[in-house]
């Protein structure tokens, strides 16, 4: 097997065999662990395991013919050959309109805490232990079946630029889902976990399962949800998918290609003016914290909205030479097909600021309220204008002259630009999420909106 | 450090060490993935790309529980600390109810796509070629993204029953996003046109000529869309295209059949199915006129494929026989649970991921009607050709479907009227329920990526149908 010394000999060969033959290359090189267990119907299904060795090189071959490749490769020959058929590849490729250039400056890099678990080898043996204690959480709150998945991993990779910069990172991740049921389909719950150190996230991960049968328990009894404009309470697991999509769209290749809402509207009051949104690789514990991006850009908090104000967007090298203005190091090897990636800005976490409210405060007031715990299946009919639609699932209720319902078979069906104008309060709950709906790490509160447009089946 | 170059050579080492370790199964599976993209905006290139993705995925199971181990470099010492890791916590799983999956299988085959012109050996100039083609045709919108990505694909499974199963697999990925401005607005639309076999599918699939079609469709959305009212203030006839059609077959139906699901085995991600109340051979989800089957031997649809991935020949299924639930897609674990045999429906999207009940081409099988028949027999109506915004709940029950190109129809005719974004929002039964004729043709307008499970597999499917007639429906939402 190749160890981690080998793995950067053979980085720098791809570098120094690359850099005789073209402009330029960046090559990254990881090795990778993974382990998931995934259990339903309170039993465990599955347990897996991956050994994962990545090679990715990013090739400028002259001026802006660049291009991408990636490939599993543990000897000198095979990375001489992989360098050898890209260049190949690329010479007959056209100028890409989408390169302007990368990192030419060696600069130093801050150490980010938390990201690494020193025990996490001894996590592998105890997880189906954890995985059992969280069912039983569940069981002991009232559940009747339990379903979820455990994901962990660790990863050490090293990054050398022909341009100068070189990096080193070690990380390691888990989440946890876990979805408690009753005997019937229509009354269940969830609870989450993520983070960066497992070993220290244990009694978190119980934790998860117990609310995922406390929820489902509360379900019990859920009627048909009656369409209208309700007030609604998103918790922090719906907010990360639906309400983040704004932030996570303030992205120059998104705007470029028709998937963002935001590709006139800079310096508009876009929310309401106590709320603030950063882009924040610095976070200690974020699963996207990270110290340089793949150009070696040391990476930085960007506040993307300031007082409900759009102010700023995520930026390479590229997009910032397009846009005029500075890399905020969030380059990041963005696959868009098999086999194919691209140098394009993404963010690492995205952060929002913490409310001043219980979950209780929110649910307070006169209008009728609805309270989405979990929700799954967004889908767009317009990404520049933001008309979409969401299912929640799991607990939901309708919280009308104090009184607490459990409700179900409805859907948010509405404009997400207009949702996050009309955000009028947030919890003191902030939470990291991250899972199967969110892909980006998203620290939320939960989200009250006003006057949010709810759908239901006409027959 | 051993390392092997023959993939055979470690699978069988796989296999024997799996089984000395005490596993009373082994699969072992060798994926081999050798793929280019081309992206391109507003038709000049944003990049391109060259990778291959390989290695091996063994599945064990251990006192009736199951193991994953996959690596991706064909070396021994690796192959051994993956597949005893995953023994090992196999072993600790201690499932109550231990995994059965029933009789043994001992299939030996090759198969493979037609291919007349192999992907392999079509160069970049005619890649590029292709594209500057395929872009020719979406100028005049204001936007628009292609991603062109010819995939080839083998594979070799080999377990301790006797299994030997050899594959081969073609596609040209295609995908793009539209926009079109005008006076009523912008619409968007998201297009998979995946063709699967050698480059002549480029032709055949009329890939060229779809793409234009759908260019000035989604410009005269666009520009001439309208709600009408009328067609709000009660119940209304709605005929979708083979593209919806496709999509209603393989959401309403297809998802809620698979007996993962079914089980609960999907619980916390894709979720469960409102199938599993009912009885299957009896219980009645739609009309008489709805029947909907699912069959991967389809020759050069993008779910092709002839033996699955546990190495079980896969046949064709009928979900929903004349409006009754009549048979879950299974694999061998589930074949077990429900008292049935696999029916081939064990999939997996590389060798990092486990084979699991996937579908394939889903379609509602033909009708007797031609299309003048099903229009000229409605008063007021949506004919609704395809869709964009669309999503179901996770039991398959509750669906909604939002229409791009939609057209009034009045009077028992077709208009040029064109209808913005009219909805149809559902349950799964009230939907089928609902239908009262199926068209004679069998077109597969809806190539799709399918996702699944945890982590997400996307496996590419076709979906499809006739045309299809649904009675009084209360329309969700116009303009």
């Amino acid at each position: 097997m190749v160890d981690y010394q080998e793995l950067k000999s053979l980085v720098d060969l791809a570098v120094d065999y690359a850099s005789e033959k073209v402009e330029g290359i960046i090559a990254k090189g990881t090795i990778r662990r993974g382990s998931q267990i995934r259990f339903s119907q309170s039993q465990i299904d599955i347990a897996k395991r991956w050994e994962e060795l990545n090679l990715e090189m990013f090739i400028i071959y002259k001026g802006a013919k660049a291009g991408f490749t990636e490939r599993s490769t543990t000897s000198p020959e095979d990375v001489r050959s992989a360098v050898d058929e890209t260049i190949s590849f690329l010479r007959v490729l056209p100028e890409s309109m989408f390169f302007a250039g990368v990192e030419d400056r060696t600069l130093q890099y801050r150490k980010i805490e938390g990201r690494y678990d020193s025990k996490i080898d001894e996590f592998t043996d105890r997880a189906p232990e954890i995985v059992n204690a969280s069912i039983q959480a569940a069981l002991d709150e009232g559940a009747r079946r339990v379903a979820g998945a455990l994901k962990f991993s660790k990863e050490m990779a090293y990054l050398r630029s022909s341009y100068g910069p070189t990096g080193e990172t070690k990380e390691t991740s888990f989440d946890l889902n876990v979805r408690a049921f009753q005997e019937e389909l229509d009354y269940s719950g969830q609870g989450l976990s993520c983070g960066t150190e497992p070993t220290k996230s244990e009694g978190e991960m119980i934790d998860a399962g117990a609310r995922a049968g406390r929820l489902s328990k509360q379900a019990v009894g859920a009627v048909q949800g009656e369409p209208g404009v309700y007030d609604v309470v998103l918790s922090p697991t719906v907010a990360a998918n639906v309400i983040a999509h704004i932030p996570a769209t303030a992205n120059p290749f998104m705007v470029l290609i028709g998937l963002s809402a935001l590709g006139d509207r800079m310096g508009e009051q876009i929310g309401p003016e106590w709320l603030s949104v950063w882009d924040d690789p610095t976070l200690p514990g974020g699963v996207g914290s990270r110290a340089f991006d793949f150009e070696g850009t040391p990476s930085q908090r960007v506040t993307i909205v300031e007082d409900g104000v759009l102010k700023a967007f995520v930026h390479n090298t590229t997009t910032a030479r397009m846009y005029e203005t500075e890399s905020t190091g969030s380059s990041v090897p963005m696959q868009l097909i098999q086999g194919m990636k691209m140098l394009l800005p993404d963010n690492s976490n995205i952060v929002f600021s913490n409310g001043d409210h219980s979950l209780d405060e929110l649910l307070e007031g006169s209008r009728p309220t609805i309270y989405v715990t979990c929700n799954w299946y967004t889908r767009f009919q317009n990404y520049q204008t933001g008309e979409f639609s969401t299912i929640p699932r799991d607990a939901m209720f309708l919280v009308r002259n104090g009184e607490m319902t459990p409700i179900k078979n409805i859907r948010i069906s509405d404009n997400v630009m207009r949702m996050f104008s009309n955000i009028d309060a947030m919890g003191n709950d902030r939470t990291q999420v991250w899972w199967w709906e969110v892909q980006t790490p998203t620290f939320v509160p939960s989200i009250r909106v006003r006057n949010c447009r709810i759908t239901a089946a006409t027959q | 450090m051993v390392v092997l170059r023959d993939a055979s050579d470690l699978l069988e080492y796989c296999l024997d060490l799996g089984r000395s370790l005490g596993a009373s199964y082994v699969e072992a599976r060798f994926e081999h993935k050798a793929s280019r993209g081309l992206v391109y905006r507003n038709g000049e290139p944003v990049s391109g790309g060259m990778s291959p993705l390989a290695g091996i995925g063994v599945r064990l199971l251990v006192d009736g529980n199951f193991g994953f181990a996959a690596f991706d470099r064909l070396e021994r010492d690796l192959a051994e600390e993956a597949v005893t890791a995953a023994y090992r916590m196999a072993k600790n799983s201690r499932r109550p109810r231990p995994i059965d999956l029933g009789e043994p299988v001992a299939n030996k085959a090759k198969w493979t796509v037609d291919v007349r012109q192999s992907l392999a050996g079509v160069d970049i100039e005619t890649l590029m070629q292709t594209a500057d083609e395929m872009n020719q045709q979406m100028q005049g919108l204001a936007q628009y993204t292609l991603m062109l990505n010819p995939t080839v694909a083998d594979k070799h499974i080999m377990t301790t029953e006797g299994t030997d199963i050899q594959g081969h697999l073609e596609h040209i990925f295609m995908f793009v996003l539209l926009t079109a401005k005008g006076k009523t607005g912008s619409e968007q639309r998201f297009l998979d046109i995946t063709q699967c076999g050698g480059w002549e599918r480029i032709k055949e699939g009329r890939v060229i000529e779809k793409l234009h079609e759908e260019t000035v469709q989604l410009q005269r959305a666009a520009s001439e869309a309208k709600a009408v009212k009328e067609l709000m203030d009660g119940p209304v006839d709605v005929i979708v295209g083979p593209e919806v059609a496709g999509i209603i077959a393989h959401e309403n139906v297809g998802h809620p059949s698979e007996g993962d699901r079914i089980m609960g085995r999907e619980g916390a991600q894709a979720g469960e199915s409102f199938w599993r109340d009912l009885k299957i051979g009896e219980s009645r989800v739609g009309s008489e006129a709805v029947t909907v089957c699912e069959d991967p031997t389809i020759p050069n649809t993008g779910g092709f494929y002839l033996y699955d991935d546990e190495g079980v020949k896969t046949r064709k299924r009928t979900l929903i026989k004349q409006g009754i639930a009549n048979e879950p897609l299974l694999n061998r674990e589930f074949g077990v649970v429900f008292g049935r045999q696999s029916n081939g429906a064990a999939r997996s999207s590389a060798y990092n991921r486990e084979p699991i009940i996937r579908m394939a081409n889903t379609y509602f099988e033909p009708g007797e009607y031609s299309l003048e028949e099903l229009f000229e027999d409605v008063r007021l109506g949506v004919f609704m050709k395809n869709f964009q915004e669309w999503n179901i709940d996770d039991r398959r029950y509750q669906s909604k479907y939002t229409g791009c190109e939609s057209y009034l129809i009045k009077n028992g005719e077709l208009t040029d009227t064109l209808i913005r974004r009219p909805v149809l929002e559902t349950t799964s039964v009230g939907l089928l329920s609902s239908v009262d004729a199926v068209s004679k043709e069998l077109r597969f307008d809806f190539p799709g990526t399918c996702g699944k499970s945890d982590p997400m597999q996307g496996v590419p499917v076709y979906a499809g149908g006739g045309h299809v007639r649904f009675r009084d429906i209360r329309l969700g939402g116009v303009g």
